[in-house]
């Protein structure tokens, strides 16, 4: 098994461990998209363009960083979507009923919401050891439809809110928007905590080998209950950010993230079976997906290519990452074959 | 086998829940237990359940196949360009499951010709052939279907009330239970689930095996989009969305384990009938839809927690045991 930001494997100078990280290729990957689409389309690099890019990448970039995390830890999360939606329409009818409230309740408000479904989760998949795609196959249902039954089909638009909310994703710091920031912010200080701290690398742990991890004292159940509060938690936020950017909230944003998020960290280089990858590939993978989308409504593409595309986008990267982890396990095997006969020979 | 025993397999608590189910409907409404009702409450099952057959197989070798759903579209698509282009609904049923097996055969041959897991190939798969699905037939629908082909989908079989579309499945269930509990090749599936490099060394076409599961889901599944565009009267590329959790609720609930190796068709047959009358209780006692996927929900988590109960309870019994001793 590899894991990427083992230290131990990066042999030589520090610049040819950044060329060898497999975040080192995404960032090709994405510069190579980058230029193909800009041949074909100049607008592609306006500085209008690249902000709204930047802008759409952020809500899908946090929510998958929970779900990478989850992912590393064996875990899934398939009702992030709905966590979203429902954070997302309580946080803003609280808000459309307190106009004149400070937003830092609605930010407490959202993420509580998020807290709690993701304690739901955390609840059946660690508590009840449940396994986690059937658990939050069951609470996408539950989630998804208490908000459309809270919600009763009211719509919450930007009219009735106050212009604060929306100007949390309007207004510029450093020339970027807020949610840029956060989503920056998040990505680098997970992505640090899953690689430098001792949690962080419990849950590496816990993904390569679960049973292991617990005979080597790791308290699998309590870890996984962090991953899936975390997720909850982001999720949460992402829906204050999600009111705040589209200004329109109902019970029915959000439908396809738990794919989206799933594709990104795949697409990322997470490992599906746990243990391998990082959250900053995912964060990437994130970016990757939001290029792709405006590529094809740049090139005047019709928008019903995009799932066909964001599919064969899937395809690819687990097809080649396949093949990459095949040819470095048969290298592996290789290197420990060779060290035993040497052992055997001594 | 013991009576206790037996009294304690997964398929008889589903059992006790149908009763409870039939119980409760009867009382709630008088229109429950009429012939009409029983047979639109199986019909509207049918496409689902007609996929948690091979589905059920997928999820015993320890795999899954998550772009059912994108299939029935696709396959529905395909056979609306069929009627648009005025060919005969029989040709365009016959293509739609030309369709269905090849999409089963490009999920198979990606997930064992590369060795991938079938998670993240059929989330691809289920994001491309719905798009396929899109660019072939835009935002159109067609409903240019003739009677009797509208007849499988909730037309019923003369004076009696069963509905072809559950003949169709009784054919089909009948087949893969044959094949599932009565022959070689089933339990070979089963062993897969448990210990694929022990299947492997047994003997065992592993890869063979995996793939076929995979192509009878895609046709299975094209049989389904026929039985759903039927029971609509209506093909568009969006029909099917969200069917797979649906189907996978059904097998989950019917005591297949999720990580393979275990569990049996008439556990899956009874949580299918389970599934079917709860959704028609709680719409003839006036439940929105939205309120009908929470119960469906509830019902999955609940019947999880149940589960998962039973395997902790032996755990925390142990940890007391050792709190005693230590």
């Amino acid at each position: 098994m590899t894991i990427s930001g083992d230290r131990s494997l990066a042999r030589g100078s520090w610049l040819s461990a950044v060329f060898a990280a497999r975040e080192a290729k995404l960032i090709a990957a994405l510069l190579l998209i980058c230029i193909g689409i800009t041949l074909r389309e100049p607008r592609f690099l306006t500085v209008s363009n690249l902000e709204q890019v930047v802008l759409s990448g952020t809500l899908v970039c946090i929510v998958a960083l929970g779900q990478s995390l989850l992912i590393l830890g064996r875990q899934i999360d398939l009702s992030v979507g709905a966590m979203v939606a429902s954070s997302a329409f309580v946080s803003a009818s609280w808000l459309a009923g307190h106009p004149d409230a400070s937003l830092v309740y609605v930010f407490i408000i959202g993420t509580a919401v998020g807290l709690a479904l993701g304690a739901g989760n955390a609840l059946l998949a660690a508590g009840l050891r449940i396994p986690a795609i059937v658990a939050t196959l069951g609470t996408l249902a539950i989630y998804r439809g208490g908000i459309i039954v809270y919600a009763g089909g009211q719509q919450i638009s930007a009219t009735i809110l106050p212009d604060a909310y929306g100007d949390i994703a309007s207004t510029r710091i450093a020339g970027q928007s807020p949610l840029v920031w956060i989503a920056l912010v998040l990505t680098l200080l997970l992505g640090w905590l899953a690689r430098n701290t001792r949690t962080g690398r419990n849950i590496y742990a816990i993904g390569s080998n679960t049973e292991g991890a617990e005979f080597a004292g790791i308290a699998v159940r309590r870890h996984i209950a962090y991953l899936f509060l975390l997720s909850g938690g982001l999720c949460g936020l992402t829906g204050v950010l999600w009111g705040a950017r589209f200004g329109t909230v109902d019970a029915v944003i959000a439908p396809d993230l738990q794919l989206q998020t799933i594709s990104a960290a795949v697409v990322g280089g997470v490992s599906i079976f746990g243990g391998s990858g990082s959250v900053y590939g995912a964060a990437i993978g994130a970016v990757i997906f939001v290029v792709l989308q405006n590529g094809v409504q740049l090139l005047g593409l019709d928008q019903f290519w995009i799932p066909a595309l964001l599919g064969t986008a899937i395809l690819a990267t687990v097809i080649f990452y396949g093949q990459l982890t095949k040819r470095s396990d048969a290298r592996l095997a290789a290197r420990r074959k060779a060290l035993l006969r040497r052992e055997g020979r001594s | 086998m013991k009576v206790s025993s037996w009294l304690l397999r997964w398929e008889s608590f589903l059992l006790l829940n149908l009763a409870a189910t039939l119980v409760w409907g009867a009382q709630a409404s008088e229109y429950f237990l009429t012939a009409s009702n029983i047979s639109i409450a199986l019909a509207g099952m049918i496409p689902v359940a007609l996929i948690a057959i091979p589905m059920t197989l997928i999820i015993i070798t320890g795999e899954i196949d998550i772009s059912v759903g994108s299939i029935v579209g696709l396959c529905a698509s395909a056979m609306a360009i069929c009627l648009e282009q005025h060919l005969p609904v029989e040709v365009a049923m016959v293509i739609g499951l030309a369709v269905g097996t090849l999409c089963g055969i490009f999920n198979g041959v990606i997930i064992v010709g590369f060795g991938l897991p079938s998670l993240v190939v059929t989330i691809g798969t289920l994001a491309l052939y719905r798009g396929i699905a899109q660019i072939i037939l835009k935002e159109r629908g067609v409903n240019a279907f003739p009677g009797w082909y509208q007849q499988l989908g909730f037309g019923t079989i003369g004076p009696t009330p069963i509905p072809w579309s559950v003949l169709i499945f009784l054919v089909v269930f009948a087949g893969f239970g044959f094949f599932l509990h009565m022959t070689s090749g089933g339990r070979a599936i089963y062993a897969i689930g448990n210990n694929k490099e022990a299947a492997r060394y047994s003997g065992i076409f592993v890869e063979r095996a995996v793939l076929s599961v995979f192509v009878a889901c895609g046709t299975v599944s094209a049989i389904a989009a026929i039985v759903l565009t039927a029971y609509l009267a209506s093909a568009r590329s969006d029909t099917g969305v969200g069917l797979e959790l649906q189907v996978i609720t059904a097998v989950v609930l019917g005591g297949v384990n999720i990580f393979g190796g275990s569990g049996s068709l008439i556990g899956v047959l009874f949580a299918l009938f389970v599934l079917a009358f709860v959704k028609n209780v709680l719409g003839l006692i006036g439940m929105t839809p939205e309120q009908q996927d929470i119960v469906t929900g509830a019902v999955l988590v609940g019947t999880l927690i149940v589960f998962g109960a039973w395997r902790n309870y032996r755990d925390i019994k142990t940890f007391f045991a050792r709190r005693r001793v230590g």
